[in-house]
């Protein structure tokens, strides 16, 4: 160190001190003792006696430790410390021995520097090093420089503040040796000794952000233990969505090992998922000996949509295995469901009239029309659809013929026309949701129907039966690989969007084998190929595959602008966006090529597949970049604005705070944005709080829903309905039902309120879309993929909702999961226990046992959870398997435990 | 031989043999032994792929205890009805109102006409006076002036129009027709604007020619009363007592509507009504040989299917020029029982018909649930005209005009069934100060139950509860006529 700047610095330490100390008794700090008494008496007239007399004695300590001799030298220093270490004050004021030693620092530096080197000046350096802690001016990091030039050894003992200055000047000190390329190992030694220190005392958050800046996280595995290896993940795993790629993974990477390392495997398995590590994965499968905690496991895999085939490596006890791949397969699924719908009670099939609710609307609603209308029967069957979705039975397509209906099996199916047949036909789909066994004997019949539009239908509910749901058999392919190639288009569109949600994010080949063809078929409609293309982005989803990419580039390249330009060919861009959904980089290659396009849908694609890779990410940069995109005006035709507008939302919807900030600037985009973007903020807004009522987002929602423009109306009366849905939301429910009375007239803004009245109830209740799940630690790929496709077919409710093309809004079944907490015993058979269901409480980094809920009300399992609500058990009687308590949750007998009754 | 298991719905059939040397269709036909599920709606699910007919059993690969899935059942094959179902979306445009709205289209104001717009949406809600005017023809213009045959035709038209558009309606040659009959509507300010009416003199005028044409009208030839006059017709009789000696004088008289007089102790229309119906009047008593103070009582001798009933809200103000209004907020219900107004004889009739009228009514209440039995006992021993007229009345309701003849022949037998009961069916209100400026607008009960609101060309939906908000007080849309309907008295 260069003594020049040394000597600024301590001259810019004494201007500052100006401020609470006067010059006069700086000076006469260097000269004799009983001088400087006589002046100060006065200044230190408020001073208490005891306080007085500490403060001679530091001051003649300064004055010692400038003794030519040694051995007053160290006397002092020895005295020195000990008055620093032994001071102990409240955590807001500076310690007595400090505060009385300010004056001197300067007068201690110079003599340090003139120090001859040995261990009094090693000694010199720490005391100086403490007192920097206070006097040395932010960024010149000499308390740092001191602790290097001091003695090696035990830095703790100078309290815990001077560790967490000193780990704070770490941090600045290497960045700054890292950009001039100076070796670091001497700041290395010392953060070994702090990270134990902070390990040691509870404060894990700062070793981990210590080990962070120096990069050195891998550290971590070495001094963490079983008693704080929770509170250091919690806060890896949480701060890991602030930290750009591809730290972010290294972040999680660690707080995965840690979980292994203390045989914590359900919650390294969430990690695992979180990373999308197959390989974790399966290492975690294999390395978790319980076979209770491995069933646990296969629940978790199966909630997240993971399909994967156990092998010998993961299990090695083949009945076993069979049961696992059961439960990773969601073949349980329907029969918990309907656990949980018996406990509550809702069995009882609803009919669209239930939950319109027209005795609660004024005399406005539609005045008793005599004559059926195909759009509203159309909603009904949604509607119906929706509410009933998963429950095996409902009033219109399940329930047994009557005579006096007048009607056969399938009276209601034939009160749809034309098209708005394959969406009945595929509601039965949505109704026995799940349940294979059950569901496909009853679609059977359907297949054989002589209209198109039915056997269309029955092969989308085909479909939607297996969607999440894989059967030993795979009925859902050998059901639907013969009509993807069957003359009649609608008949191709059902199969293909079956298998699409059938087998969403399998990977299946097959289906890579019978879908590309069509896809770069250049004869087929572009309604046909764009259905295609989605299908193979769900199946792919997030998989960078690259035939699947280079085909429906292909076709992009082969059609010509008048078919680029119809709404149908958006679903190719589409297709291609989900190949790369959360994938980040991986899509850059892609997005090259994309530029190449037709300039028709160059811009379109090139949005679409950006939006998809960063979605959930959080990406600041992007949300910026996307703002700007939405500032832009547009002259001629573009339409690339809109999937922008969506794309702010699934960027920013990664966690809480971005969520905030993105709901801010729609509300920008809404007041100074132009027609084409206002149309579709309604539908960012309403991914951003999905299945998520906030109040907020509900009122700007509910006031655009009266927007002089109808389009910007229709995607908020939906959005409404996303945000609620499978909430039964009371005021949503109000604000819907006075739409359907307003506009009564309107025969396409009521079949979107119909449709949100659906969305609202969905599941009765019991249902969610929200694709975050594990305490909105994992986003389930899946799900995502179906909402955006939802959202992307929205931005033409003309063509598609309103056209022929409605049952895009089965893309919906993707998303849908039950928002339950069943709790199983050690056979996997329900057993009711007291839990505890509150709002959920940030307890990342907070020291002890906080609660981690808070406004809590106590139910017996089974019990759903909305948004943002946390579960705990009630009992000490059972221990979880699984830190969080969302899904499938096996519960094991607390060896500990004690019956308070008996004892 | 190996064994597999099969799967069916949620049965399982384990340990099923299977002859790997025979095709396919043999393991069907073994399979539809079990389930009766006919081999060709068997679908069996081998490893992702169905199995054929004539598929080589060995190329399958099968596994000692594999599980198959078979997915087939041996119900119908739901076929589409024989009658295709008809919607809204494929009716002619023209037929869409009244079937997918629930009700009939508004008419267009063609400048300050909303005083003869909402008067025909009133008179239009009266089914009898629609289906009588359907069987209006051109037979009547021998009877009658000209002017009045063009201006009942026109309304015919102008009714037809309403009953089959979807779109507002544009009732140019009506208005024309009635302004060249009563050339009062046709008065114009000094910048050559038509002028706002009273919907009242409309009403009455509208009213007076329908009952002079449809009067003499072919199918009505036989009839005692004409049409009109049994629809709308109450028939009063006044008695004039002279309050000084005890001279007293009665006559019968018929009247289209009943007045309700407002004043400052009138709250409500029973108050208003039977103020309308007392009167004083200083006239010559030829007894007295000098005018004295007579007493005028007047009480309903007859009844009508429709009463209408007109509040007096406005009056000549002789320092301004114009039709002031009173703007006291009267009530008015949607029930009104007017038995109070009606002569002793009458009241008479009227015992037996409300008897039954409360009894039917009270079953349909759930209050007394064997009530109905005793009505169908005593039903058979009722007369046998009674009951036949009951019929031929409750027919006259659903059906067209040729049984509303029929009914109208019984004459008297037919005009008891009338309980004094009266559903208030349609509202013709006034927003503003005076008769001749301020918006005049139709509130109308639809068959469904339904009330609307026929704003010119704007039909809207409204509640039950904001009908009777009409009754004034403010400067909101207040009821100047209300038209009420006999309710249906059930056959003895």
């Amino acid at each position: 160190m260069a003594p020049d700047p040394m000597e600024n610095r301590g001259a810019q330490g004494e201007r500052m001190d100006h401020d609470d100390v006067p010059p006069t008794s700086k000076k006469d700090a260097a000269m004799g003792a009983s001088k400087k008494k006589k002046d100060e008496k006065k200044k230190d007239d408020d001073l208490s006696e005891e306080d007085l007399a500490l403060k001679q004695q530091l001051e003649l300590y300064v004055e010692r430790a400038q003794d030519a001799e040694e051995g007053i030298q160290r006397a002092a220093l020895e005295a020195m410390r000990k008055e620093i270490r032994t001071a102990t004050s409240s955590m807001t004021s500076v310690p007595k021995p400090l505060k009385f030693l300010r004056p001197h620092y300067k007068t201690l530096k110079t003599h340090y520097e003139v120090m001859p080197e040995s261990e009094l000046k090693r000694f010199m350096a720490d005391i100086i090093s403490v007192l920097a802690l206070t006097m040395s001016e932010e960024g010149d990091r000499e308390s740092l420089r001191y602790r290097l030039q001091g003695t090696v050894g035990d830095i703790g003992s100078w309290g815990h503040e001077y560790v967490r200055n000193l780990a704070g000047e770490i941090g600045n000190e290497f960045q700054q040796r890292q950009a001039a390329d100076q070796p670091v190992d001497d700041l290395m030694d010392l953060v070994k000794q702090i990270v134990p220190f902070h390990v040691k005392h509870n404060a894990e958050p700062e070793a981990v952000d210590l080990l962070m800046e120096v990069e050195m996280l891998d550290m971590l595995m070495e001094h963490i233990d079983k008693a704080n290896h929770k509170r250091t993940c919690s806060y890896l795993t949480s701060f890991a969505s602030y930290v750009p790629e591809p730290d972010d993974m290294a972040v999680l990477k660690i707080a995965y090992k840690l979980y292994c390392k203390f045989s914590k495997y359900p919650e390294a398995l969430r990690v695992a998922l979180r990373m999308g590590n197959t390989q974790y994965v399966k290492q975690t499968l294999a390395e978790c000996k319980d076979p209770l905690e491995k069933q646990q496991l296969c629940y978790i895999l199966g909630r997240q949509g993971v399909s994967m085939e156990l092998d010998d490596e993961m299990i090695d006890n083949d009945e076993q295995r069979e049961l696992l791949q059961e439960l990773i397969s969601n073949s349980k699924l329907s029969e918990g469901y309907l656990t949980l719908a018996r406990d509550l009670d809702v069995m009882e099939p609803k009919t669209p009239d239930d939950l319109y609710k027209a005795h609660l609307v004024d005399g406005r609603a539609s005045a008793g029309a005599s004559v059926d209308s195909a759009r509203q029967n159309l909603a009904a069957t949604f509607v119906n659809g929706f509410v009933n979705a998963g429950f095996g039975v409902d009033k219109l397509m399940t329930a047994p013929a009557t005579d006096s209906s007048g009607g056969n099996a399938g009276g209601w199916l034939f009160k749809n026309k034309e098209h708005g047949k394959a969406s009945a036909a595929a509601s039965l789909g949505l109704i026995m949701l799940w349940d294979v066994d059950g569901g496909l004997p009853l679609v059977d019949k359907y297949l054989y129907s002589q209209d198109n539009h039915v056997v269309a239908g029955a092969l989308l509910a085909v479909g939607i039966i297996n969607c999440g749901v894989r059967n030993e058999c795979d009925p859902a392919y050998a059901l639907l690989y013969d009509s993807a190639n069957k003359d009649d288009v609608t008949v191709r569109i059902g199969a293909i969007m079956g298998l699409g949600l059938a087998y969403a994010g399998s990977q299946k080949e097959e289906v890579l084998e019978l879908l590309t063809p069509i896809v770069q078929d250049s004869k087929v409609g572009i309604d046909l190929a764009g259905f295609a293309a989605v299908a193979l982005g769900l199946v792919y989803v997030g998989s960078c595959n690259e035939d699947v990419a280079q085909s429906i580039v292909l076709a992009l390249m082969d059609r010509s602008e008048a078919e680029l330009g119809e709404p149908l060919a958006r679903f190719l861009c589409l297709g291609l966006g989900l190949l790369y959904l959360g994938k980040q980089e991986a899509a850059d290659a892609t997005m090259e090529v994309a530029k190449t396009l037709n300039e028709k849908i160059s811009k379109y694609c090139l949005v679409t597949i950006e939006t998809c890779a960063y979605a959930g990410t959080g990406n600041v940069l992007k949300v910026q970049a996307l703002l700007s995109m939405c500032g832009d005006h547009l002259e001629k035709g573009d339409n690339h604005q809109a999937p922008a507008v969506l794309g702010i939302a699934l960027v920013a919807m990664a966690e809480e705070l971005g969520c905030e900030m993105a709901i801010r600037s729609l509300e920008h985009l809404l007041q100074y944005g132009e027609q084409n973007i206002r149309r579709a903020v309604p539908l960012a807004l309403g991914i951003l709080s999905i299945s998520n009522p906030k109040i907020s987002v509900m009122d700007t929602l509910s006031r655009l829903t009266h927007d002089s423009d109808s389009e910007v109306a229709m995607s908020a009366t939906v959005s409404l309905g996303l945000i609620g849905a499978g909430t039964n939301n009371a005021r949503i429910a109000g604000m819907l039902r006075n739409l359907s009375s307003y506009y009564y007239k309107d025969p396409s803004l009521l079949f979107c309120v119909r449709i949100a009245q659906g969305l609202v109830h969905m599941g009765k209740g019991l249902l969610t879309l929200n694709p975050y799940h594990s305490d909105r630690f994992l986003l389930s790929n899946v799900a995502l993929a179906g909402l955006i496709t939802f959202l992307h077919a929205s931005f033409d409710m003309k063509t598609f909702v309103l056209g022929k093309f409605h049952y895009v809004l089965y893309f919906l079944v993707l998303a849908m999961q039950p928002r339950m907490l069943i709790t199983l015993d050690e056979n996997l058979k329900p057993l009711p226990v007291p839990v505890r269901v509150g709002q959920a409480v940030d307890v990342v980094g907070q020291a002890g046992r906080p609660k981690t809920i808070t406004g809590f009300q106590t139910h017996t399992t089974p019990v759903i959870l909305a948004t943002g609500d946390r579960a705990e058990l009630a009992t000490d009687k059972y221990l979880p398997l699984s830190s969080v308590l969302e899904g499938f949750v096996i519960l094991k007998l607390n060896p500990d435990y004690e019956d308070d009754h008996l004892s | 031989m190996p064994t597999v298991s099969v799967k069916w719905q949620k049965e399982v059939f384990s340990a099923v043999e299977i002859d790997l040397d025979q095709p396919g269709y043999v393991f069907k036909c073994q399979l539809y032994d079990l389930t009766g599920v006919h081999p060709e709606r068997q679908k069996i699910m081998v490893k992702g792929g169905l199995l054929k007919d004539d598929a080589d059993l060995h190329k399958l690969g099968l596994k000692e205890g594999q599980r198959l899935m078979l997915i087939g059942t041996a119900d119908a094959i739901p076929q589409a009805p024989a009658e295709v179902p008809v919607f809204a979306e494929d009716l002619p445009e023209k037929e869409q109102g009244a079937a997918v709205l629930g009700h009939t289209a508004g008419l267009v104001n063609l400048g300050n006409t909303c005083y003869m717009n909402s008067t025909v949406q009133c008179l239009h809600s009266v089914p009898e006076l629609r289906d009588a005017l359907r069987g209006y023809s051109a037979a009547g213009a021998n009877i009658l002036d000209p002017l009045s045959h063009t201006l009942t035709v026109a309304t015919r038209d102008l009714f037809n129009e309403l009953d089959n558009s979807a779109r507002p309606v544009a009732p140019y040659r009506f208005l024309t027709v009635l302004r060249d009959k009563y050339p009062q509507f046709g008065q114009q300010t000094n910048q050559g604007v038509y002028m706002q009416q009273d919907a009242e003199e409309c009403w009455t005028q509208l009213i007076y020619v329908l009952s002079q044409g449809l009067k003499s009208s072919s199918i009505n030839k036989q009839l005692s009363a004409p049409l009109v006059q049994e629809l709308f017709g109450v028939e009063l009789q006044n008695t004039l007592k002279c309050a000084e000696s005890s001279e007293a004088s009665s006559e019968n008289e018929t009247v289209f509507s009943l007045k309700c007089h407002i004043s400052q102790e009138v709250n409500h229309l029973h108050d208003g009504l039977k103020h309308g119906l007392k009167g004083e009047l200083e006239k010559t008593s030829p007894l007295l040989g000098r005018s004295a103070l007579f007493i005028k009582e007047s009480h309903i001798q007859k009844l009508p299917q429709y009463l209408t009933i007109q509040f007096v809200r406005f009056f000549w103000k002789r320092e301004s020029n114009q039709k002031a209004k009173i703007l006291r907020k009267v009530g008015y219900p949607l029930v009104l029982d007017v038995l109070d107004f009606c002569t002793e004889e009458l009241k008479e009739k009227l015992v037996e018909p409300r008897r039954r009228q409360f009894a039917a009514e009270e079953v349909k209440a759930g209050l007394k649930k064997d009530e109905k039995g005793k009505v169908g006992a005593e039903g058979v021993k009722s007369l046998e005209t009674s009951t036949l007229s009951e019929r031929k009345e409750h027919d006259m309701d659903t059906d067209g005009s040729a049984t509303s003849s029929t009914t109208k022949s019984d004459g008297s037998g037919a005009a008891t069934e009338v309980s004094g009961i009266y559903d208030l069916v349609a509202v013709l209100t006034h927003k503003g100060r005076s008769a001749d400026s301020g918006h005049y607008v139709s509130w109308v009960k639809q068959d469904n139950g339904k009330w609307i609101e026929f704003d010119d060309d704007q039909p809207t939906v409204q509640r039950e509860e904001s009908i009777t908000n009409l009754s004034g007080g403010g400067d909101w849309h207040m009821a100047y006529i209300c038209l009420y309907k006999a309710r249906a008295v059930p056959p003895a």
